[in-house]
């Protein structure tokens, strides 16, 4: 196997990569750890002209909050440095552990956060995670920026609202009001597999009632499904086993996983009824961790 | 030949878990593949292979590739030799190219040769081939239904290999049994999966070819690349450098050395072709497919009377090694268990899919699986513990199983109780909570295979050892091949044991058909007993000449001394002494070059019945697997939570090396258990040739493990040593499959057991439990 020609920038800065992206528009890629990328290329599933890489772009690894304040995730840090991350493993340990618990290691020094998001796969670790948190992107270009709330970003598989212009150049965790959240992934062996489904849930509890809560589906339809029907089954409900139950079955009727070499759907709905159960069980006792 | 030593003798190198020869240099880097070397004006070569499962090849135009600079040669069967070759004499029905039908996803077609791997990949795509798309057979069950079309011309039915064999009277066994049962079993097709991919670099000096090869075995490269190119024996070398792996996929030539061999004749050059991962699991030659029913009468205190193994296995599009894998999945379930009748018919046909072959513990894993599996079931309705059924079955040392096969050794008995006792068998039996379980499974393999794989007279394995003019060296020249599993160590401690030297001053020089002697090379576990017979006798041979000499100067007959460690004495004097090296430089200065050879045939062994060779060994491994398992029983999740493997394998030349064979054959017994599997789309084509969807496990996924041994001296066998390395794969898939069903209750009876097969099995059966309440 080997990668199609192609021409490859490094630019030094962010405003010297958009404007390359602007002038290259749909014939570039980005490139940042290039774990999905430069395996599709070999592929030959895409076949862009133009790399730019934005390894240059240093500022764009920080991970950084101002007390009080959100907190910031550059796009380009790596999977494991999320994962190690003290800052995130004492605020949002909920995001470090998915982090850690997905891909292997090599793929987790290479992969980035954002090349996580706009990859937009089904199985994407991290969105169903950061989107229950209520997370924001930027989105930058010669244009400008603008910010967009990472629930509305993906559109399908492959498919988001980001123009062929634009870079992600950070992911924005707002300061919780919910109590607890958790991301768990069922994959078919310990490292190096892929979710066959994921369930990310965020909750505010209040003693046993449960006042909010959401629920985002890793694996169970073309983009990270919010689970909405199961939401409302424990809203404004005090908690019992057998409600959770309830919601799991509720998240299991409204997925859509498909049928695939890793799993039949009726299996990763059963998945998901367990998987939603146990999240809800774990974020319900256990804060953000 | 070589004579026994007794068990109780002390020794000075085996025994004794010395460094690997090879591990400084794999740790720095240092070691290099094939992959690794250059030549001067190498080219790159690469291999077109069919897009389609079964397809006449209507025209191939090369025209285009030919001419992109940079290609220096395109060939299709129209430039190499058209006879047809295979590893198994007995069906050679392969061929470098295919001349008119393509008959996988992968068969070979073309191949480029270009002054680089960017420009080759290119040149790849610029072939035009025309094929007319056949009805394609995927389906190993439906191969030799009446209306099949046919894959191979001479092989009617699709009917590659048919074996009905019959020892005993097993309807009369039957008739008499208190407890007659039948299960059925599927074996999935699994690939070895070594990490280094296949390579090979030809080079031809007028008309004498070499070839650097990932290979297990330079000799049969050797062999059939001088038959298919018209060459002496002489004319061909084949060598290997480092190996990462093997594990049967690496025994036959491949197109690699085909028509690497015939681009670089046709330029001139060096060529170096290499399979991709995704090549690598089309060329395959991995574990078959596999059905097996199983029946099996008993007595009312669980003594097997007799046994029908009734078998189908998918063996691709060629022959492969698989008439001997067809073979050995039947020959083999008489190892372990001592009853008289048996019977054993097998159909091996061809389909449209990769060929299928040798894969660790060559066809017996997978019966192994079904018979440990069965044999659970048998004793669940006796009411019996599964290991007081095993104990009253097992094979006795000085035995001879009703196909034939002379079991010498055979510490099985001591064994089982090793491994229940260490692993708290009874105890967990009792006591492990709802979801956790603890299986066992027994396994047994040859060491050595009792016949080449063809016919042939000469020695299976061969040895010279060399000593340095002033004795401060010494090096082992042997065809006997290092593949990973450690020989080349192994093989300098026996050779310096025999010697009378020490380990630290050995050198080899393994695996090259021109510098080292003939021996068959790594398969059907066969170096440590064959390869370490005939080193022994190489350094006795030494050792005897340095004693002859000695004699004179201590003044005493040869006999009445001995060397050890470097030092030559006399036995009932000890402080008479001089050094190895002394006596061995005097040598050299009054007689010449200190040069001694072994060499090593097995005795005739096996009955006169049809594939009565197959399965024949000097000796027989034999171990007992427990695990312990952990099975989320809402999602089917196995995890494996600890294993004991408690082996017979004679004496141990090097401990450590011995353990991690037991850790690796059960690591991948246990991916083959619960992940691996090849899988096809409709067409054929290969929907997870990569290692992400085929899952070998990873080092997490292993659970804490534990290899032990008993006590065992093998008297067919230089210092008693017997196999381990295919043995320990062979327990593992039954021993999993019956901790789950104590776990859980269920049974599954196809590999691998996946968490979705567990899951659906534990789903019908709450299914079946609700219904049996209302
Ligand atoms: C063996 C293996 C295992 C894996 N396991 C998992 C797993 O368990 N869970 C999981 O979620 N994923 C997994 N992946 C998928 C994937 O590689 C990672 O999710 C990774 O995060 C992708 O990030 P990257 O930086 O390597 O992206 P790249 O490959 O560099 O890019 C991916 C895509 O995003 C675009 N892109 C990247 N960064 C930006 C940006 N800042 N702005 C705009 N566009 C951008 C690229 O143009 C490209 O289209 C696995 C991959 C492999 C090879």
């Amino acid at each position: 196997m080997y990668l199609p020609d192609f021409d490859y920038y490094a630019p030094p800065d962010l405003s010297e990569a958009c404007r390359l992206l602007r002038e290259f528009g749909s014939r570039a890629k980005i490139l940042a750890g290039g774990t999905d990328l430069l395996h599709k290329m070999k592929h030959e599933e895409f076949t862009p002209e133009v790399i730019i890489s934005l390894k240059n772009l240093s500022a764009l690894r920080e991970i950084r909050s101002e007390p009080g304040q959100d907190l910031l995730i550059g796009a380009l840090a790596t999977q494991n440095e999320i994962a190690n991350s003290s800052l995130l493993q004492e605020k949002y340990r909920s995001i470090s552990e998915a982090a850690w618990n997905m891909a292997n290691n090599q793929i987790r020094h290479m992969g980035t956060i954002g090349g996580n998001i706009v990859n937009a796969v089904p199985s994407a670790d991290l969105p169903p995670i950061l989107i229950v948190l209520g997370a924001r992107i930027t989105l930058v270009s010669t244009e400008g920026e603008r910010t967009v709330p990472l629930e509305e970003f993906f559109l399908g598989v492959h498919k988001t609202v980001i123009r062929d212009d634009e870079i992600l150049t950070q992911v924005i965790v707002p300061a919780q009001t919910t109590t607890g959240s958790t991301y768990i992934r069922f994959g078919l062996r310990k490292s190096g597999a892929l979710a066959i489904a994921g369930v990310a849930v965020a909750v505010t509890m209040e003693g046993e009632i449960c006042r909010s809560a959401r629920i985002v589906l890793a694996a169970a339809a073309p983009l990270p499904l919010r689970a909405r029907q199961a939401e409302q089954v424990i809203v404004g409900q005090r908690v019992t086993p057998g409600l959770l139950e309830q919601a799991g079955l509720a998240a299991a009727q409204e997925s859509r996983p498909r049928s695939s070499i890793r799993g039949s759907t009726e299996y990763r709905r059963d998945l998901i009824r367990v998987l939603t159960r146990r999240a809800l069980h774990k974020a319900i006792q256990k804060e953000h961790i | 030949m070589t004579e026994i030593q007794s068990p109780g003798d002390t020794y000075s190198v085996i025994g004794k878990s010395v460094k690997r020869i090879d591990g400084k240099a794999k740790v720095t880097g240092q070691a290099k593949y094939t992959g690794d070397l250059k030549f001067p004006g190498m080219l790159v070569g690469k291999i077109l292979t069919s897009p389609y499962a079964h397809a006449r090849i209507v025209h191939i135009d090369t025209s285009a590739a030919e001419k992109l600079p940079g290609v220096k040669a395109v060939i299709t069967h129209k430039d190499v030799p058209s006879q047809k070759y295979g590893i198994s004499p007995a069906r050679w029905d392969e061929n470098i190219f295919c001349i008119d039908k393509a008959l996988f996803v992968g068969d070979k077609i073309a191949a480029v040769a270009a002054v680089d791997e960017e420009t080759v990949y290119k040149a790849l795509k610029m072939i035009r081939v025309e094929y007319e798309v056949l009805p394609a057979i995927l389906d190993p069950l439906k191969a030799m239904d009446e209306d099949a079309p046919l894959i191979q011309a001479d092989y009617p039915h699709n009917i590659n290999t048919e074996i009905h064999q019959n020892f005993g009277d097993v309807e009369k066994a039957f008739a008499e049994s208190f407890y007659v049962r039948t299960d059925r079993f599927v074996g999935q097709r699994a690939y070895q999966t070594p990490i280094e991919p296949h390579s090979a670099i030809s080079l031809w000096d007028g008309d004498k070819l070499t070839v650097y090869s990932s290979t297990q075995s330079p000799h049969y490269f050797q062999y059939y690349i001088a038959r298919q190119f018209g060459l002496p024996l002489g004319n061909v070398r084949v060598l290997k450098t480092y190996i990462g792996g093997g594990f049967g996929g690496k025994l036959e030539p491949t197109g690699l050395e085909f028509a690497g061999a015939a681009l670089a004749k046709i330029t001139g050059k060096p060529v170096k072709m290499f399979y991709d991962r995704h090549e690598m699991f089309a060329h395959n030659r991995g574990r078959h497919r596999q059905y097996m029913n199983l029946t099996t009468g008993v007595d009312k205190e669980g003594k097997i009377l007799g046994v029908h193994a009734d078998f189908l296995m998918d063996g691709g599009a060629y022959t492969s090694l698989g008439v001997a894998s067809a073979y050995y999945a039947g020959a083999l379930l008489t190892i372990l268990y001592d009853f008289p009748n048996y019977r054993f018919d097998m159909y091996r046909v061809y389909t449209n899919l990769p060929a299928c072959g040798a894969q660790r513990g060559h066809g017996h894993p997978q019966p192994r699986f079904a018979f440990e599996s069965h044999l659970d079931n048998i004793a669940h309705h006796l009411g019996l513990d599964p290991i007081d059924l095993r104990l009253r079955n097992a094979r006795k040392p000085g035995t001879i199983t009703p196909n034939e096969f002379k079991v010498g050794s055979c510490a099985l008995q001591a064994a089982i109780e090793k491994a229940r006792d260490i692993s708290h068998w009874d105890e967990k039996r009792k006591t492990l909570s709802q979801g956790r379980g603890i299986g066992i499974g027994l396994g047994a393999f040859v060491s050595g295979a009792g016949y080449p794989i063809y016919r042939t007279d000469l020695p299976h394995a061969a040895a010279v050892i060399k000593v340095n003019e002033d004795g401060s060296s010494a090096t082992l020249y042997t065809g006997a091949v290092d593949i990973g599993q450690g020989s080349d160590t192994i093989l300098c401690q026996m050779a310096a044991e025999a010697m009378g030297y020490s380990f630290e001053k050995m050198n080899i020089i393994s695996a090259d058909t021109e510098a080292a002697p003939h021996d068959f090379g790594a398969y059907a576990s066969r170096q440590t007993l064959m390869s370490g017979a005939a080193v022994k006798q190489a350094g006795e041979e030494v050792k005897n000449q340095l004693l002859e000499l000695a004699a004179s100067s201590f003044g005493v007959p040869a006999a009445e001394l001995d060397a050890q460690a470097e030092i030559i004495y006399v036995k009932e004097k000890p402080e008479r002494r001089r050094t190895f090296a002394d006596v061995a430089r005097e040598f050299f200065v009054k007689k010449g070059p200190l040069v001694g050879k072994g060499s090593y045939i097995p005795p005739k062994l096996g009955g006169k019945f049809k594939g009565a060779a197959v399965g024949t060994s000097p000796a027989y491994s034999f171990a007992a697997q427990v695990t312990e398992v952990e099975v989320d029983e809402e999602t089917g999740e196995v995890n494996l939570v600890e294993a004991w493997d408690v082996h017979d394998c004679g004496q141990v030349i090097n401990p450590a090396l011995l353990h991690a064979q037991v850790h690796g054959a059960f690591f991948m017994g246990m991916g083959e258990s619960v992940w691996e599997e090849v899988l096809f789309d409709k067409k054929g084509k290969i929907l997870n040739a990569n290692l992400a969807d085929y899952r070998i496990p990873t080092a997490l996924d292993m659970p804490q493990f534990h290899s032990e041994l008993v006590d065992s001296y093998e008297p067919n066998a230089p210092w008693g040593v017997k196999e381990v390395g295919e043995g320990a794969t062979t327990p593992t898939m039954g021993s999993i499959a019956n901790a789950i069903y104590h776990a859980t209750g269920v049974r599954i009876n196809s590999l691998p057991m996946s968490y979705e097969k567990v899951w659906r099995a534990l789903k019908e059966k709450r299914e079946r439990d609700s219904r049996a309440n209302v």
